[in-house]
Formats: structure tokens, sequence, C-alpha cells
């Protein structure tokens, strides 16, 4: 374990040989705290290969949590229904997975069903439901719908909430908290565009967090409060903030993120009710929740071309383009796929899925030998979900 | 007007610190001045208030990436928007929107490899140069602990601009850097002002301890007696993590760990909360200290010993900017000074690497037309860091005239005397540490830099004899964690309370 996480690429690692076995004597110590720490996280991934079942590697789980924009990641999420963690944890690593991985399976909580893959075993399922009965997942967590909005907004209401802070007490000289220029230059935008006294500023703005934090079921305000920094109070880092809570890292994360989503999701609804907040992000906010790729050949697809034209004039392989299809077959809801898949073919695929338990294309194949994959993958994103 | 009317006009200060006005007057009398003033008494403000009151454009050279950021947040701070710095954080579109209005900027920083950008040196001669700057001047001398082989580009660079007034600010140099400064920059006439590195309100002691052990157990009992807000210091990150957990489970609440490897955000909150009281310690890799403007630090201790004297005097010089007294300590343990030399090394291409990439350049038939495409690769198979690969570029592809086979030769004596340089840096620092056979550390950190001690100082140091009692606290002052929470309230104190009323 110690080993995979000092990949040295670096030809040369002899001379510094002694330093590393100094940091690796004190990674053993934080490795092993971690590992009792890291729990929650683990009972994440143990639901998240529940849901899959053995059918998809362990690594399609990280690219599930990293948010890859991969057509195969996105069709994963809605086909296992585990869109709620698309992008949770951006910066889990490969190595880390493998970790949980090894002490999920050191517990029995899992047994390998192929190279890579694991099965949930009755004992890990008695886990589970043990886990999550006294703290449930969040019902809030909305991953995939929100994946490219929620650091945007926390980076940006955080932002407002300080220099409104400062602005109220007539106070210029600070750090900004945040420190992309882009986000000065939005803030500067957003202030003229508001056409607020600084006292009225501050005012409203109180009032609409108040009114939307005090109506969320299941998750403690509190949680967002304690990492909001303005007038000589600094807001605390997810580690501190976690650590007050008693909560471990992980589990804190998803906590923190569940109130980002929710409040994004009541601020998009009722904008009206909520002018500041949600004009934070009114800019950013797409129609569909499209990959920028796919959204082009959507658009091209709207505009009547047909498959292989689109291939042919964004110089992009068939394939591609199908999976392109796919992911808008899985997003846009009333998006037709009979000029692709004709009704008695969706008819047969459809039969085919329902007499198959797994979702391994291979399987459901072998039913309608004379479909090709593109259609049945067309199929599932449609059919949606097995429930 | 007055020096001191300007200055309330444009910082808020009614009066200025030990050295400022002398500099700053003889800057806008028009020499060229050399400025050595000692860390912590505001260097940065000679330039900027200099800059306010002469007609142009001011541009300032540093070293460090994070110096340099961290001027520019200072100066935005303060309400001066006509800041840009020209260093690798700025993307291709951004240099070129900058540079096609330089002259809308007052204050322009440039790192030293800009030094070798013609394109850059154009457009600055376009300009009305008021003063050129250069930060941390001790980096132009091969025999300091910093040296930055761009630097030495300085002279040249500063000659094509037309030889604009010059300052040159440092907070550590010897007799020796400065007459390197001097022949390199080929001045003539200058003022120099050079103030005692002396800070004697830093209370100076050496703790010998027998093991690591010992040691993590010695700082748990500083840290819970001295009276903060202190910094400890390591040389590793992980240990900075490590000690921070170890002192939180020893009861010690307000204390967190920053260092690079950390997300920008917490680096920020951090420093922030730091600044702001609420964290009593902060253990901390050197990354941490650059422009920490907090002045009621009262120790500052060292878990590992530095490279250098003269870091550990910049480090040491974060403490009692207040003028109170306040105390810096050096934790010694028998065979600690094998990390720096580690360390040290570790800042230096290897032989083995050198080689590598000698070699591999000359597989590929010394047809090196695309450097950039080649650069990745080399730094990547070599396992380089960026700092080290400049060395070796600047070498084997600086001056094409000699075959590529001595300037080989010639990049591996430079590497090797810079080794010497730093391993004689880490025994000067290890034979202060263990300065119970020759006296006052004081004294022995004064003459290191060629000073005399001229003041007696009571409270001197270990060697002269100290009551650490006099830095314990009368009542216990470690807060601990408020528990109670009231959402509403605390989102109400943020945005709805107003110091006005």
């Amino acid at each position: 374990m110690i080993e995979s996480s000092y990949h040295i690429k670096n030809k040369f690692p002899k001379k510094n040989r002694i330093i590393l076995i100094m940091d690796m004597f004190v990674s053993v110590n934080l490795r092993l705290c971690d590992m009792m720490k890291n729990s929650y996280l683990s009972m994440i991934v143990l639901y998240c290969l529940h849901k899959i079942n053995g059918e998809r590697t362990i690594y399609s789980i990280l690219h599930l949590l990293n948010g890859k924009k991969s057509s195969q990641t996105i069709q994963d999420a809605h086909i296992f229904n585990l869109t709620t963690f698309f992008s949770t944890f951006p910066l889990l690593k490969r190595a880390e997975l493998d970790m949980h991985i090894d002490i999920l399976n050191k517990q029995g909580f899992v047994s390998t069903n192929a190279e890579q893959s694991y099965c949930v075993t009755s004992v890990g399922l008695k886990q589970l439901e043990e886990y999550f009965k006294p703290n449930p997942i969040p019902a809030n967590l909305n991953g995939w719908k929100f994946h490219n909005l929620t650091d945007l907004f926390w980076e940006r209401l955080s932002l407002a909430i300080q220099v409104i802070s400062h602005l109220k007490n007539r106070n210029s000289k600070y750090l900004p908290i945040q420190k992309s220029k882009e986000h000065h230059k939005w803030l500067k935008g957003y202030l003229y565009k508001c056409k607020l006294s600084k006292d009225e500023l501050a005012e409203k703005l109180y009032d609409e967090l108040v009114a939307c934090l005090e109506t969320m079921d299941g998750l403690d305000p509190s949680i967002f409060v304690k990492r909001v920094t303005g007038y000589q109070i600094i807001g605390l880092t997810e580690a501190q903030a976690a650590d007050q809570f008693d909560m471990d890292e992980e589990a804190y994360h998803i906590q923190f993120l569940s109130i980002l989503h929710y409040m994004l999701e009541k601020v998009g609804t009722k904008q009206g009710d909520f002018p500041l907040l949600s004009c934070m992000i009114e800019d950013k906010k797409r129609a569909t929740p499209l990959t920028e790729s796919s959204n082009r050949t959507f658009n091209l697809l709207q505009m009547g071309y047909r498959l292989e034209e689109i291939a042919q004039m964004r110089k992009l392989k068939k394939n591609t383009i199908e999976d392109h299809l796919v992911e808008i077959a899985l997003n846009i809801p009333n998006f037709d796929i009979s000029a692709f898949v004709n009704i008695d073919k969706q008819k047969e695929i459809k039969m085919a899925i329902n007499s198959v338990s797994s979702k391994q294309l291979k399987y459901i194949r072998e039913l309608v030998p004379d479909v090709d994959y593109f259609e049945i993958r067309l199929v599932l994103a449609k059919g949606g979900e097995k429930k | 007007m007055k020096l001191e009317e300007h200055l309330k006009k444009y910082f808020n200060y009614t009066t200025f610190r030990t050295g400022q006005k002398e500099v700053i007057s003889s800057i806008l009398e028009g020499n060229h001045t050399i400025a050595m003033l000692p860390t912590g008494t505001g260097k940065s403000l000679c330039y900027q208030l200099s800059g306010y009151l002469l007609k142009g454009q001011v541009i300032i050279i540093s070293p460090l990436l994070s110096l340099m950021q961290d001027q520019t947040e200072q100066l935005m701070m303060n309400g001066e928007k006509r800041v840009i710095a020209f260093n690798s954080f700025l993307t291709p579109q951004e240099r070129k929107q900058a540079l096609s209005q330089l002259n809308t900027y007052k204050f322009i920083f440039l790192s030293p490899e800009m030094l070798k950008s013609d394109f850059i040196l154009n457009r600055l001669r376009e300009l009305q140069i008021a003063l050129f700057v250069i930060d941390e001047a001790h980096c132009i001398s091969q025999w300091g602990y910093d040296f930055r082989p761009d630097y030495l580009k300085l002279g040249d660079f500063r000659r094509k601009l037309g030889n604009p007034l010059t300052l040159a600010l440092t907070a550590t140099a010897t007799p020796e850097v400065k007459e390197e400064l001097i022949s390199s920059l080929s001045l003539k006439n200058w003022n120099e002002y050079i103030y005692s590195v002396d800070r004697p309100n830093i209370v100076l002691a050496v703790e010998v301890i027998d093991s690591y052990h010992d040691k993590s157990d010695r700082l748990v009992e500083l840290v819970q007696n001295l009276e903060g807000p202190g910094i400890v210091y390591f040389s590793s990150k992980k240990m900075a993590e490590k000690m921070t957990i170890h002192l939180k489970q020893n009861g010690i609440d307000r204390v967190m760990a920053y260092h690079g490897g950390m997300e920008q955000e917490n680096r920020v909150l951090i420093q922030q909360q730091f600044l702001h009281d609420q964290l009593d310690v902060i253990c901390a890799t050197s990354a941490f200290g650059m422009g920490i403007n907090k002045e009621n630090i009262r120790y500052v201790i060292h878990f590992h010993m530095p490279l250098q004297l003269e870091s550990y005097l910049q480090e040491i010089g974060r403490a009692g900017r207040d003028g109170m007294k306040s105390i810096a300590l050096l934790l010694y343990s028998p065979g600690d000074e094998q990390l720096p030399f580690q360390l040290a090394e570790g800042e230096l291409p290897s032989e083995a690497q050198l080689d590598f990439v000698y070699h591999l350049l000359e597989e590929k038939n010394n047809s090196i037309n695309d450097l950039g495409e080649l650069e990745n690769e080399l730094i990547s198979l070599s396992g380089l860091t960026e700092v080290q690969w400049r060395v070796v570029a600047d070498y084997l592809f600086g001056n094409t005239k000699e075959p590529m086979q001595q300037r080989y030769v010639q990049l591996k004596v430079f590497i090797n005397e810079r080794l010497q340089v730093k391993r004689k840096k880490i025994n000067d620092m290890l034979i202060w540490t263990q300065a119970q056979l020759n006296g006052c550390r004081r004294k022995n950190i004064l003459k290191y830099f060629k000073e005399d001690k001229t003041i007696e100082i009571d409270d001197c140091c270990d060697q002269c004899g100290i009551d650490l009692t006099v830095f314990y606290p009368k009542t216990k002052n470690h807060k601990t964690a408020d528990n109670f929470f009231d959402w509403k309230k605390h989102l109400a104190k943020i945005l709805l309370v107003s110091e006005r009323g």
C-alpha cells in the first residue's frame, strides 16, 4: 500500500532515499489513522460496489467519484443508479481506492469475482444497512445534476459573503479568500448589477441565506455556516470543520456538498425568492446537463444532420458520436431514439434486458444477436434503469 | 510635503521604521542605493513609497514566486490596481494583454527568468523607468546560499535599459556579497544603508535534546507553556502534519499545519486564522511566513535546523515585530544535520541525472532544434525539478559557441561548487548550534555577518543565561474551541453587525 503511493517515475531515487524513508515512517502513522478515519468513504465504495453488482471493474467507481466525463462513466452512473455520487470525490486516487477495496476485502464485506471486480457479500450487505441506517446518504446529494456548478457556486458565494461583510464594515484592506482573478472580476460585475446599497446588500443576502437554509431537512446549516469568512471572522477549512463536528472528513464532505446541492436546487427552482443567490450562477447554467461535445452533436442532430454526417463534419469517429447519442438519450427526457433503433428492435431488446439478470451488454446481445451494441446501449439509456 | 505626510497619505502610517526614511530620501535625491534592512522591518515600503513620488514605472526583480505574489497582493490590498507580475502563473493570453498595455501599470514585477526575454526587454525600453529594484539582491552572489544563475544577467539587463535609477534590497548580505553586487551592476556611485541584522528583542536559544522522541515531548511541553502566538518550523511537510496531530492529541486545540502542498483555499484560510488570532500555533515549512505581517508573534521554534544561518535569521525574524520580547528556540538532536545535507544535495541535480541528460542529448545527435518538445521529456525522464532543469538548460543550451562536451564539464564543475558552498553553510549553522564551546550566540551570529555585537542585552541568549519562565504567561492562555454554535447568530455577525454600529 505504501509502496503504491510512492510511484517513483524518477529513475534516480537513490539520493533521496533517506528522506523518503523518513517520510514513509511518518506516512505509516498517518495512513493508519487514515484507514480508521476513511471508513465513510469505504462505505460509499461498498455502496457503489453493491450497485454495480460485479458488472464493472472497481475503476468504474473511481471514474464515477472523480466525475470523469466519458460516455461510459456517465452511462454507468445512470444504469446503476449512482448519479448522486458523480464527481463527489474529484481528487480520489487509484491507490486510495485500492486501499479501500483492500480494507473491505479483509473485513469480508466483498469477495472478488473477476479481475478488478468485486461482489458485496451478505456480511457486506448487512454492514451497509447498519452503517447507513443511522446516518443515511443525504437525499439532497445530486452530483450529476450539479457537478459543474458546485465548486463555482461555493467559490463565488464564499467570496461574495466575505466582500459584502467587509463592505458593510467599510473595510477595504483584506485578503480575498478566493484568489482567482476571474472570480474577482465576476464579483465586481455582480455587485454592480445588484444595484443595492452596501447595507441593503448585506441584509438581503443574510435574509436569503437564512430563508434558504432554514427549511432544509435532515442537514445542519452549521455545517455550511462554519466555513464562511467575513470581517474579522475567518471560516474553517473542511478538515477543521469535520473535526469540530466530530465527523470523518469524507462524511463531512458529503454533507457539505449536499447542502450546496440543496441550495442550488432550491435557488434554481425559486429564483424569484432568491434573487441574490440565484444570480450567482445565472451565467453558467446550461439548458442541458450534456458535456460540451455532446451538446454540439445534439445541436447538429436537431438541425437534421445524420449521425454519419455529424461524424464527418466534426472530424470525429462514428463511435464517439454514438457515445454522444447515448449520453443525449440518458439526459434529454423526450429524446426519440426510434430514428436509430426502430420500434420493433426496441421491443426485442427490452425483452432481452428483462430476461437477463445482468447489465453487461454481451449477455444481452447473446439473446438478440441481430442488433449491435450501440442499439442496446441506446435502449438501455432510454429504458432507463431496471428497477 | 514632508515624507511623513506622504507616508500618511499613501499608507496611513505615521512614522517610518528604521532605515526606511534614509533609503527613500537617497532614492528621491537620485542616488543608486543599496539597502540592507533586517527581516520584518518593511523593506518593500522603500520602493513602494519612492515609486509613488517618482514619475514613471517601478520595475521589481523578485526571485520567488510566492514572494512576488505576496507583494502584489499587498499592493492591491492597499488599493493599488496598477500592478502586474510577469511569472509562470500568467497565461500566454494574460501576458500578451499585459505587455500591450505596459504603460498603464505603476509596479511591474519580473521573475528572474524573464530577464532572458528580449521581447520583454524591448517593451520595457519603451517605458519611462523611474526605479529599478532588485529584491533579495543577495541572490546575485555565487557564494550566497540562494544563488540564482539568472541574477547574473541583471547587470546586462540593466545596462540595456539605460542604467535606470537602482535600488538593491536584501536582509542578509556579507560584505563579500555586497562587493559582488556592486561589481556585477557596475555601479560607480551609490549610497549604502547597512543596518545590523540583529534583532535585540529576540532571545536566542538552542536546546540539545538526546532523541527524536524526547524532542517531540519537549515540543509539546514548550507549546503548552510558552506565551503565544508562535510558529514551529519543520523541514518536511509530513513532519509538520504529524506534529500538528501530536500537539492536538496533547490537548492543544488551536494549532494547524501549513505547507506548500496544501490547497490554496486552505492555505489562505489557515494564514488568515492565524493573523486574526483564531489559531495560537502554526506548524509550518519554510513556505509559511513570507509577508506574514503579524506583529505579536512571541516565539519561533525550529524543530529541524535550517540549511543556513541566513534562513534562520529570516525565519526567527518573524517574531516580535511589535518590539516586545520574544524567543527563538532551536531544538537540536545529534545527527540532525544529516537532513540538511540530504536536502542540500537534493536541491541540485545528481551526477547520474546529469549523465542521463547528456547521453540522451548525444543520442539525439545534438540535433536540438525544438527544445520545447524535448524539454518535457527530459524533465520527466531525468526527474529534475523545474529549478534544477533551468540550471542544466542554461549551461547546456545557453552558450552555443562552445562544444557540448565542454559545456557539460563546466556544468559539473559548477554544481560541485554549489554543493561545497551549501555544505559549508550547513557546517556554519551546525557550529553555531553547538556554540557551547565559544560563547554568546548573538555575538557569533553577528560575527558570521561580519558585525560586532555592540550593545549589551538582558536575556540575550542561552549562553549568556536566560530564564525561560519569563516567556510563560501568567495564566494559561490556550483557548479551547467554542462548543456552542448558533448558525443564525454567526451569520448575522458576518453580515448584519457593523463595527460602525
